[in-house]
Formats: C-alpha cells, structure tokens, sequence
C-alpha cells in the first residue's frame, strides 16, 4: 500500500480569541430532613431537569444478589401508597413531565424533567416515589418477568457480552465484576429483597437533589422544602470492601458467537477514580488515544485501514476504581490487524512524547467540548452531578479548561506509561470461534467461553 | 401557559442558499449545519445505499482540507462533528466554542464548492460503511428491525422501497464518477440550506455566510425522482429471519397523511396516544396489562422530516408462549378500541400538555448528550427546505394544540385501516421454547 502523504488545509481562517465562559451560580442547601440539594438555573427553556441520586447501587446489593438495586428501582415507580401504576404513568402525562429510575454500579436515582409550571407536582411525585413505594406484587411479578427476557436477549448482543466479560476479569471477586444478573438469579429476587435495598438505600440521608432550569432559586427550594421535609431516614452502612485484584499480563477472552460476521474487541486495564489527581491528564491522554474522532486510533483504524466503524477508548470511573478500555466491532479477517494497531498506538503513546501541536489541538478539544455541557439544562445537570458525586471542589467547572491548557507533552508520556498498561491489557473478543480463535490465540493465553459465560476451553 | 418564542433571520443569498441565523448566548458555543435535499428516497437505481455512502465521501477532503482535516479542524477547534442521512435530507453539522465560527463556515463552503476524493478514500469508507452495516445490522440481535425490514414490504416505488443502507454489491459497484456525478447534481447551493444557532449576532452570522458561501455558483435545479406510491389497497405481509435474538418480534407500519395536512396534528396526537412512553396505550395493553410483549413501542419516526410516503410503525417483540397470531390480536383489539371509543377529553388534554413539554425539549436537545441544538437545527432545516418557512418553529404548536377529541377518532378511523398498512414479522431461527402456547384474552 502506498504511503499516504500528510496533507494540511490551505487557507484556513483563525480562530477569533476565545469567549469567557460563565457556569451558572450553584445554589447548595440542606434541607430539615438533611436532604443535600443543589439548583442551579437555566432559563433556555420553561422546563427543568433533577435528578434524585442515592449514594447506593447494585455494588452494595451484590451480595444479596447482582442487580438488585436496578431492580428495586424498576420496581420502585410502579406504585405506592397513594397510586397505582397506572394513575402514575397518567399524572406524569399530565404535567407534560418525563421520569426514569434506575440503578448503576455506585448509586441509585429518580431522573425526571419537565414543564416549570408543574414543578411542584412533578417534586410530588418524586417524593412519593422515594418514600412510599408499594412494590405491589402483581407489579414486581410482571417486572421479574420482563426482567429474565431482558437478561436473556443480553446474551445475543456483542457489546453486551463484551462490557460482561471485561468486567468480570477486570474485577473478579469485587462487586463491580457483576453487571447483570443470570436468568437464575433475576428467578430469585424476592420482594422482600427489593423492600429491603428500598428502605436502607433509598433515605434523605444518603441523597442529592440535583435541579437545572428554568426556575428562581429561593422559591424553587421552599419547594423543594415543603415536599420533601416530611421524609425521614439515615445513612445506610457501607461495608467495605477490599480493592480487587489488578490481573497481571495480558491474556484473551474470547466469548463465542456462532455465525456472527464481525467480531466485538473490547480490551481494558485498571485505571482511576474520578478524584485521583491524575484524571485530568489521563482524560487527555485518553483523547489523544482514540477518546476523539480526530484521536490516533480512529485515524488509523477506521481513516487509514477501514478496519472499523466505530473505534473509541474511554476512562470509566466507578467510585472505587476505574479502568481503561479501547473497543472497536471489526471484520472478521481483521482482528489480529486491529489488535496489532491497538497496541501500536498505545505504545507509541507510551515511548514518544507527543508533539506540540498536536498536544495543543487535543487540548483545545478537550476545553471546547467541556464548556458545551452549558448549553443544555440535562447537559448541565450532568455536569453538576459528576461534581458533586465525588465530591470534586466548587470551582471544578470554572477551572477545568485551565487544568486541560497547563499539561505539557511529558505529562501525557508519564500518564501514558502509567495507564495505558499494554503489558496487562485484558483482551476481549466477541465472535465466531471458527473465525478468530487462531488470531486471537497471537495475543496472550486463550480462555473461551460461550454466551450463557460457560467455559469452552 | 409561558410560551417559548426562536429569534430567527433568514435570507436567501443569489445563488440559492438558504441562511437560517437564531441567536441565543445561552453558552459561547455556536451550531453550524448544511442541510441538503437529497436522501436515500433519490439514489440512483443500482445504487442502494449511495446517499449514505455519499455522505462519508463529504469529510474525506475538498479543494482546500484535504482528506484527515476536515475533522482535524473541527475537534481542534473545540468541537464536534458528525453528518446523517435520512429518507429526504442529509445533514452535516458542527457545534463548537463560537470563536471558531468563522472557521467551520470556511470548511462548509470549501466542501460545498469541491469535492476532492480519491479511489483510495472511497475504498476506505466503503470499508467503515460495510462495518457500520455490520455493526447496526447484520451482526446486532434485531438489527435493522423495522427501519429496513418494512420498506420492500410496505412499499412499490423503489424509490421508497429499497434497502437505503445498500446492497454490499451496490456499494462495490459504486466508483468515483458516480461521487462526482451526485456531488455535481444534489451538492449545489440551491439545493441546501445552511444554519448558525447559537452565540452569534444575526448581523455577523448574514455578513460571514455571504463572504463563504456567495460565491459558489447554483447548479441547475436537481431533478426529483417521484415517490408517490400506488394507492394500497390490501395488507401487505412479509417475514425476515432473526438470527441471534430468541424472541418473536411483528412491527406494523399504517401510511401517513402527507406533511401539513389538516390531518397531520391529529395524527400525531394519536400517535402520542398509542406511542407515548409507558403512558401509552401500546405499552400499556400489550406490556403492562395483557404482559404478551417484552418490548412494545415506536411510532412516527421524525414526524417534521419526512417528504414523502412514511409510516406509523409500531414495534413488538413478544414472549414466545404467545402466537403472533395472537398478539396481533391483541393490537388490533387496542386498535378498534381507540376507533370505536376515541379518546376521552382528559387524556387528549394529557395528550397536549405532553406535546408542548416534548416540543420544547426536542427545540432545546441536543443529540445523544452532545451537540447543541440539534433538535431545533432540524426543525428549522425542514421548515426551510419543505415549507420554505422557517418561523414555523414558533408558530407549528398551535396546530398540535388546537387538535380536538373528535379529529383523534376520526383519523384513527380514517389512516388505522388493514388495507392501509404493512406487517413484518421478524422470526427468529433459534426460538426459544415457549413455557406453554397462550391466545391473548
């Protein structure tokens, strides 16, 4: 193949200085009940934006059984003592307003949004949700139900198999290895179970209120007062857990897939928490990496070779640790190439300093990109949240693009050295055996599983 | 009731080109976008999937960035990027810190004026493409289901009825003539509409879409293939096969009234009735209260977008103790439900107040937690190209609002008809076996 020449754009106009950006005022309060809460306003729209976190998630249930803080949460807005399902499907309706409940790794939550007009009614029923689920049986029945033919349909999608496998290596015996329930276990859930995580999770104590929009601040928590003062509880226990093991040398899973004709490459390594002083450089070593469309990985995979549609790397944290992960779904005939280049482009990382220019590019990337997190409420409201669930300092938002501006060139190589840990990377493949099993063989010792994650070999 | 109200300016320049300017200094970030009218309906005939294929081709270089920088430009910039392709329109768009405003209507022009792409690039993307196919499609449980399954069932016309991801041997039948031949043909100033939202005075974003884009020249008008459909007058029926996913899934697609019509506000409101979240009759029959579906959802895809014949199409994947015999059935009971019944007048208030609320969101969202502004990009864009209206943002609720209980009931009655709608059934190769066979109450 020929070599292709860079080339680079003719005429392109400056760019104009930069404009200030101005994050919006953080109103913080405490409510009676010891309920954090935190507003902010955004009057784009006569709408707003909240969120209900509880600092408890599926990690904190796992021993009872993997899941069931998502569960409980699924569980939790099909009733209480006041309405049905039915009536609180109509109601949200009603106020023009939308709400979801789930549960991740860490914590649990009540997202909703809607019209400014109904807040009150909208914070209503969020309060009820919280307080006075009913769990009616018929409810957690059909949910259970639904729940095993979700679980079930996971097992048929590659990026799901992928995530399942990563974790569990990853993390072996620590909570976060467990990301979805088996058919067995969502079997087992009893309500009772869920009742439980409900009242120790889901209490005033272990909460934050989060709400963004179009709203006056003082009013909207005298609101927020009146609804929920009346709502009492503590903090549950944290057990603590011992940190996982950080697997040595790097070695292949590959989760076979019959007839798939295209193989899901997933690979990760441990990393950080989102307090760790190093986030910020290892945020934009990643983007160097292939965290951008304009990254090194996605140039040469995708641009360069056409290995990929959708090749990418991350840093996911979780509130105890945090891994590393590149993934890209490539053809068949391609993956020991892919995996090649993979690795190339984090070792290159790791030996040659980044050149100026394009240190100043990814930089100015990383500090764009930040500021659009103004232009939405739910955007917002997002960013409020990453701030406050760890507990980053007040003034994170104003002075990230300064934290981003002052890394050099030596800083991306010692992140790079440090994170991008080549030698331990633990390799996923998702695929057809007969199509891949000889290229991933190339890459360190070989387990095989299927998709029920029944050992093969 | 607090009204939301879009500043907007809009102008024609001599050569065609559309400019649609709303400034808002919410954030410094500004939304540039190109719209052109040209999508997978107008393909050439042999060329399944070109439009979309077309569109990667559009960041692979131009006279002045060549191949690599037109993505360079923009994320080095502070931005995002991305493009899409759809039934009629294909967009590419930018948000990025509003210094770089200039810069990103340079990169639009200098594409919009020339293209310049290799055999080497097409090789490439067709690449990148099979594997988004691959990816989205033919590697994913349900892939494709129903957006590609319904239209060679649902329509005649090829133009409405082909595989608008494309055949793999379309694409490799597609070469460099036929870039430059669709470039030459759809790509041309009067033929697209370019907008700047965001923090930009109008003033400034009229004077820099002048200086950029005023001296491309217009082409000749593009020629239209015609979309219309013969009339259906029977239920059309057709199956695919799942390969990976356990479950049954049926999609069934009714025609819609065309875009604007006195019918059209009713229809959307039925469609927020039957389609509306967990709220909706759909998801409340079939998964909540009979519990014959796992998953059970959909409805109109894009209602401003679409120019031609589209679809209502609900989506069900079922549990498989149940025929799909009997869950269509179980459809059609809800179906004659709403046209014997209608709707009561407290839930087509519910049905208006969520509308409004949704409406605003759609104005204010971005897409998938990036890219501000889209929502309202796109509504602005369509309004523009179709209706050559773009205050119409300000003004298309009250039609939805002014829907009655009677208009619901009548174009239930009128559209939800067996002989106007196509069935997929989607069955699975490995099923899983069913506990026990039920037929729905």
């Amino acid at each position: 193949m020929a070599t292709r020449v860079v080339e680079v754009a003719v005429g392109v106009p400056a760019l104009a200085p930069e404009r200030p950006v101005t994050w919006p005022k953080r109103t913080r309060a405490r409510l009676s009940n010891g309920l954090e809460v935190i507003l902010a306003e955004a009057h784009s729209i006569p709408k707003f934006h909240g969120e209900l976190f509880f600092r408890s998630g599926n990690a904190a249930a796992v021993l009872r059984a993997p899941g069931l803080a998502e569960m409980t949460a699924i569980v939790a807005r099909t009733g209480t003592a006041k309405r049905v399902s039915r009536q609180i499907e109509e109601d949200l309706r009603r106020i023009g307003a939308d709400l979801s409940s789930s549960a991740g790794a860490d914590t649990s939550g009540i997202s909703f949004s809607g019209l400014s007009e109904f807040a009150e009614p909208l914070l209503g029923l969020v309060n009820e949700l919280a307080r006075e689920a009913a769990f009616p049986p018929a409810e957690f029945e059909r949910e259970r139900r639904q729940k095993l033919e979700e679980v079930k349909m996971q097992r048929t999608e590659p990026d799901f198999l992928a995530g399942e496998r990563l974790r569990k290596v990853l993390f072996g015996a620590h909570p976060y290895a467990q990301v979805a329930p088996s058919e067995a276990q969502v079997a087992a859930y009893k309500r009772e179970d869920l009742q439980a995580v409900y009242r120790e999770f889901y209490t005033p104590e272990n909460a934050l209120l989060l709400l963004v929009g179009d709203f006056d601040s003082n009013e909207m928590l005298k609101t927020a007062e009146n609804v929920f003062s009346k709502w009492i509880g503590k903090k549950p226990e944290t057990p603590a857990v011992p940190a996982p093991a950080n697997p040595r040398g790097r070695r292949v899973y590959l989760v076979h897939v019959p007839g798939a004709v295209q193989t899901q490459i997933l690979a990760g390594c441990h990393a950080i928490t989102r307090k760790h002083p190093d986030w910020v450089k290892l945020g934009l070593t990643n983007s160097l990496y292939g965290g951008a469309f304009n990254s090194r990985l996605v140039m040469n995979i995708r641009e360069d070779k056409g290995y990929t549609y959708s090749p990418r790397s991350s840093v996911n944290a979780l509130r105890q640790n945090g891994y590393f992960s590149v993934s890209a779904a490539v053809r068949n005939e391609v993956v020991a190439a892919s995996l090649t280049e993979i690795f190339y482009e984090m070792d290159k990382l790791r030996s040659l300093p980044v050149p100026e220019a394009e240190l100043a590019d990814t930089q100015n990337y990383l500090s764009g990109v930040f500021s659009m997190g103004l232009a939405t409420q739910e955007g917002l409201l997002s960013q409020l949240s990453v701030v406050a669930l760890n507990e980053l300092p007040d003034d994170y938002l104003e002075t990230y693009r300064q934290r981003v501006r002052a890394l050099t060139s030596q800083d991306v190589l010692a992140t790079a050295r440090k994170y991008l840990d080549s030698s331990n990377m633990q390799i996923v493949v998702v695929g057809d055996c007969s199509q891949i099993e000889a290229q991933a063989a190339l890459f360190g010792q070989l387990d095989i599983y299927d998709a029920q994650g029944a050992r093969l070999s | 009731m607090k009204r939301l109200q879009i500043g907007i300016e809009s102008a024609k320049l001599a050569n065609g080109l559309d400019v649609v300017v709303a400034p808002d200094t919410t954030a410094p970030v500004v939304t540039v976008a190109v719209y052109y009218k040209i999508g997978f309906r107008l393909e050439p005939q042999g060329r399944s999937g070109f439009a979309h294929l077309f569109e990667h081709m559009m960041f692979q270089g131009s006279a002045n960035a060549p191949k690599m920088q037109h993505i360079k430009l923009v994320n080095s910039s502070g931005g995002m990027l991305n493009g899409s392709t759809s039934y009629d329109v294909t967009n590419y768009y930018e948000a990025v810190p509003s210094n770089a405003l200039e810069r990103i209507l340079w990169l639009e022009a200098d594409r919009m004026r020339a293209l310049k792409v290799d055999a080497e690039n097409l090789r490439n993307q067709r690449d990148v493409v099979k594997e988004e196919v691959r990816v989205n499609v033919m590697n994913q449980p349900y892939g494709g289901f129903p957006w590609l399954d319904m239209p060679p069932v649902a329509f005649r016309n090829w133009a409405n009825a082909h595989n608008f991801y494309g055949d793999f041997a379309d694409l490799d039948a597609a070469d460099l003539a036929d870039v430059q031949a669709f470039f030459k043909t759809y790509y041309v100033p009067n033929n697209a509409v370019l907008l700047i939202l965001g923090d930009v005075k109008p003033e400034e974003g009229m004077t820099l879409a002048k200086k950029h884009f005023g001296d491309i020249p217009a082409g000749a008008p593009p020629p239209f293939a015609d979309p219309t459909e013969p009339e259906q007058t029977e239920e059309r029926r057709g199956t695919v096969e799942e390969k990976f996913g356990t479950l049954p899934a049926i999609a069934v697609g009714y025609v819609l009234p065309k875009r604007r019509t006195a019918d059209w506000c009713a229809v959307a409101l039925l469609d927020q009735a039957l389609h509306g979240g967990r709220a909706g009759r759909i998801h409340r029959e079939l998964v909540q209260e009979k519990q014959i579906a796992v998953e059970a959802g959909g409805g109109i895809d894009d209602l401003f977008g679409y120019n031609g014949p589209s679809q209502m199409t609900t989506r069900i994947i079922h549990k498989p103790e149940y025929s799909s015999q009997a869950t269509l059935e179980a459809f059609d009971a809800l179906i004659r439900e709403v046209q014997q019944n209608g709707v009561s007048s407290d839930e087509v208030e519910q049905l208006k107040v969520k509308w409004r609320s949704d409406y605003y969101a759609t104005l204010e969202g971005g897409r998938g937690g990036y890219m501000p502004k889209y929502g309202l990009m796109h509504l602005l864009a369509c309004f523009t190209l179709f209706d050559h209206d773009p205050q119409l943002v300000n003004t298309i609720l009250d039609g939805f609002l002014a829907v009655t209980r009677e208009e619901i009931q009548a174009v239930a009655n009128k559209y939800l008809r067996n002989e106007k709608r196509a069935i997929v059934f989607r069955t699975p190769v490995k099923a899983s076996a069913p506990s026990d066979k039920k037929e729905a109450a």
